[in-house]
């Protein structure tokens, strides 16, 4: 039989179009992602404070004001003024404790809703992948470094590519760098969190200083992740924060007895402070860890 | 004095630095030595092309065209260059691009290049870095003929085995088709003259006109395949022959049968085997590079004889695990890794890339049986070096610009599932696809590099 004979099994017609051209591949531009000031202008928690602070003001002038003019009724305009300050900062307060409820509930939200990556993997088509992870990722917070990984790895679908090629593809391009951006994120905080407890002059202000890097951590690490947990962030982690902080105190004693024990000299309270910046440093470290096991 | 002191000073405190580059040299450094066993236009050179193209525009300017490999990360990637392989040409990359700018597809190899690709990564740890700045992963591959890796199982045979063999072939399947006018042509020639120069050269000659004429029509199983390229190394008049008939073979006094083999020995001793110790050295990894559309171009027989060259070829290569002391001392590496890959896979719908797959499959059961029961890692992929087509209206349609410049949709009936459910009388014809002018994102975006990179760098 000759070449001619053969019945073709393709079917072919000229198009009116002309042929498409492709763009380029995406860059990877981990480097264009910058992180955003965790608070710009001003926010309901400066409302709070000044309104709180301005009502503390305005009572201690209203007490020394009513202890000039005894009788409240003599005065309605400032008895007004005070309580519209009060209004002002008991509303402030209702809405940073909804804030902090609503993104609770979110990072709850997110933990129980996401399905681990293996299971993903077992998952009959890429359909039903594509579904699981855009649904995932609907909760990464806009212009997080996580949904710019996100956007990233959109591009680098394939039509040719499996369910699993595309569960790993994910792991590589949004988990992984997503975890490493937290993990230094941590390492960075830690390194802070550990030089303010060697320059705090005293315990109070020590975990004062621990408390609010450990909140900043919280903050930031979401951040990347693309959630904003608030400032409790998850009972979780409240509750490695604030096992952290005894611990801290705890230290904080045994190290200030064990100087007391061997001198008062200046070499004794450099390496108590020493001590307790690593200590800083390693809760510090812990409680990140703590967060990265929750959103992973 | 004090200028001695000074260098000697100096010298003490770059020998840290000597030291780890030397370390860094020795320990850093792993090769991954690839053979790409590919027949005549099963787009090896486009492969080669491809993947140069990808892995600079990877390296030097970020952009992420091959997303499924993770085994060569991009951050850690410091830079890329290449070097020709000792003994060789280097593999004209800039010309084939030159020739895709142009409109026109690589020419196809007439002989052999080697290049190296050496990727410089940087290392993570703090010390490791101290240690050794940098580890480089080193590509060495090498580019031929097509038709070259066909002659290889001739080294195995008597010249009355292979005369044998090719009568055999010749006198089924699709080659008896085209070698008519070959076998008319030895039925009446009168083997009772004596072998002279001039009539060895025309029996030769008529033995090439057959082997040019089997290559158009889709013969994949040529030999001597060498015999179809001219090169000032072969020389015809002392290297020619062609099967014999049996009448004359079978008489071990016979002048004809003299003269070819001692002119078959002569070829696979000045020819075959100088070809083998320099081409096809020994690898650690192999790509046998397939083009499964070919074969649907013309017959069902076609895909049998596919099969059937494609279990020669595997008879001529040396698999199993090797180990430390053959590696490194005795420098014999035996293949461990084998990618079998159906070339031009962009050619092919969406609809039908399964079915595609299945047949590169079962195409090579053959070569996979001559593993037999040997430590070798082998999986199957579909590869485009470029994305030369776009998707059809409907999944079982493709799109592309034709050599005439027109935009043309192709709808493809269903592939056959098995070789056998190739219906004998039908065919699927070769799309006739120009060169897109946007060629560069269209390598860039290509598909199935990166996972058949990824599983050779496992």
């Amino acid at each position: 039989m000759t070449e001619s004979a053969y019945r073709s099994k393709v079917s072919q017609k000229t198009l009116e179009e002309s042929q498409p051209e492709h763009a380029m591949p995406s860059r990877m531009a981990e480097e264009n992602w910058q992180e955003r000031p965790i608070s710009g202008g001003l926010s309901w928690g400066k409302v709070a404070l000044i309104t709180g602070i301005a009502s503390l003001l305005a009572l201690l002038v209203y007490n020394a004001v009513s202890g000039l003019l005894a009788d409240f009724e003599r005065y309605p305009i400032t008895s007004s003024v005070l309580g519209t300050l009060l209004g002002i900062f008991v509303l402030s307060v209702s809405i940073v404790i909804l804030r902090e409820l609503i993104a609770y509930r979110r990072v709850n939200r997110f933990i129980d809703s996401r399905q681990p990556l293996g299971a993903l993997r077992e998952l009959p088509t890429v359909a039903d992948v594509d579904r699981a992870l855009d649904s995932q990722a609907s909760q990464f917070g806009r212009h997080s470094f996580a949904e710019h990984c996100y956007r990233h790895y959109q591009t680098l679908k394939r039509d040719d590519q499996s369910a699993k090629e595309r569960v790993d593809l994910y792991q590589h391009h949004v988990q992984q760098p997503v975890q490493a951006r937290a993990s230094s994120v941590l390492k960075r905080e830690s390194m802070t969190a550990g030089s303010l407890a060697f320059i705090s002059p005293n315990a109070l202000i020590q975990t004062l200083a621990v408390m609010w890097i450990s909140l900043r951590t919280i903050r930031r690490m979401a951040q990347v992740y693309g959630l904003r947990p608030g400032t409790a962030g998850n009972w979780r982690l409240v509750n490695v924060l604030v096992q952290n902080i005894a611990a801290q105190s705890l230290f904080d004693l045994a190290t200030d007895e064990v100087v007391n024990q061997i001198s008062g000299t200046l070499s004794a309270k450099l390496m108590e402070n020493s001590a307790e910046a690593v200590a800083a440093g390693a809760l510090n470290v812990r409680l990140g860890k703590a967060l990265i096991k929750l959103l992973r | 004095m004090d200028e001695k002191v000074s260098e000697w000073v100096a010298a003490m405190r770059g020998a840290p630095d000597a030291s780890r580059q030397l370390l860094a040299g020795w320990l850093g450094k792993q090769t991954h030595r690839f053979t790409i066993t590919g027949l005549s236009r099963s787009g090896k050179s486009m492969l080669f092309t491809s993947l140069m193209t990808m892995l600079k525009y990877r390296t030097e300017a970020g952009y992420e065209c091959l997303p499924l490999l993770t085994r060569l990360p991009t951050s850690l990637v410091d830079s890329m260059y290449m070097e020709p392989l000792p003994g060789f040409e280097m593999f004209p990359v800039d010309e084939h691009l030159a020739a895709l700018e142009s409109g026109k597809w690589p020419q196809a190899t007439d002989t052999a290049y080697g290049f190296r690709l050496i990727v410089r990564l940087t290392e993570q740890g703090r010390f490791k870095r101290w240690l050794m700045p940098y580890s480089e992963v080193v590509f060495e591959f090498i580019d031929y003929p097509g038709e070259w890796v066909t002659d290889l199982p001739l080294l195995e045979k008597t010249y009355n085995q292979w005369s044998d063999s090719a009568w055999a072939q010749q006198s089924g399947g699709p080659q008896h088709r085209f070698s008519t006018r070959w076998r008319e042509f030895i039925q009446d020639f009168d083997f009772e003259q004596e072998p002279t120069e001039a009539r060895i050269a025309e029996v030769v000659s008529e033995y090439r006109a057959y082997l040019a004429e089997a290559k158009r029509e889709g013969i994949t199983m040529l030999q001597p395949g060498s015999f179809l390229l001219e090169n000032d190394s072969l020389s015809l008049t002392s290297m020619g022959f062609s099967p014999l008939p049996s009448t004359v073979t079978s008489d071990p006094s016979h002048p004809w049968l003299k003269a070819f083999t001692a002119n078959f020995s002569a070829f696979k001793k000045d020819w075959l085997a100088p070809l083998k110790d320099k081409v096809f050295r020994e690898a650690d990894k192999q790509i046998i590079l397939i083009d499964v559309f070919e074969g649907l171009n013309h017959s069902r027989e076609h895909l049998y004889q596919l099969k059937e060259t494609l279990s020669h070829l595997a008879e001529t290569f040396v698999y199993g695990e090797s180990n430390w002391l053959s590696r490194t001392l005795l420098r014999r590496e035996k293949i461990s890794k084998v990618a079998f890959v159906g070339s031009k896979a962009d050619s092919v719908p969406v609809s039908e890339r399964d079915a595609l797959l299945s047949l590169l499959t079962q195409l090579t059961e053959g070569a996979r049986a001559k593993f037999g029961d040997k430590e070798v890692d082998f999986e199957h992929f579909l590869v485009s070096a470029i994305e030369a087509t776009d998707e059809g209206e409907a999944r079982n349609a493709v799109r592309y610009r034709n050599q005439h410049g027109d935009y043309v949709e192709a709808s493809f009936e269903p592939f056959p599932k098995t070789l056998k459910d190739m219906e004998s009388d039908t065919h699927y014809p070769v799309l006739d696809i120009n060169v897109p002018k946007d060629f560069l994102p269209r390598i860039l975006n290509s598909r199935g590099m990166d996972r058949l990179l990824q599983f050779l760098l496992g």
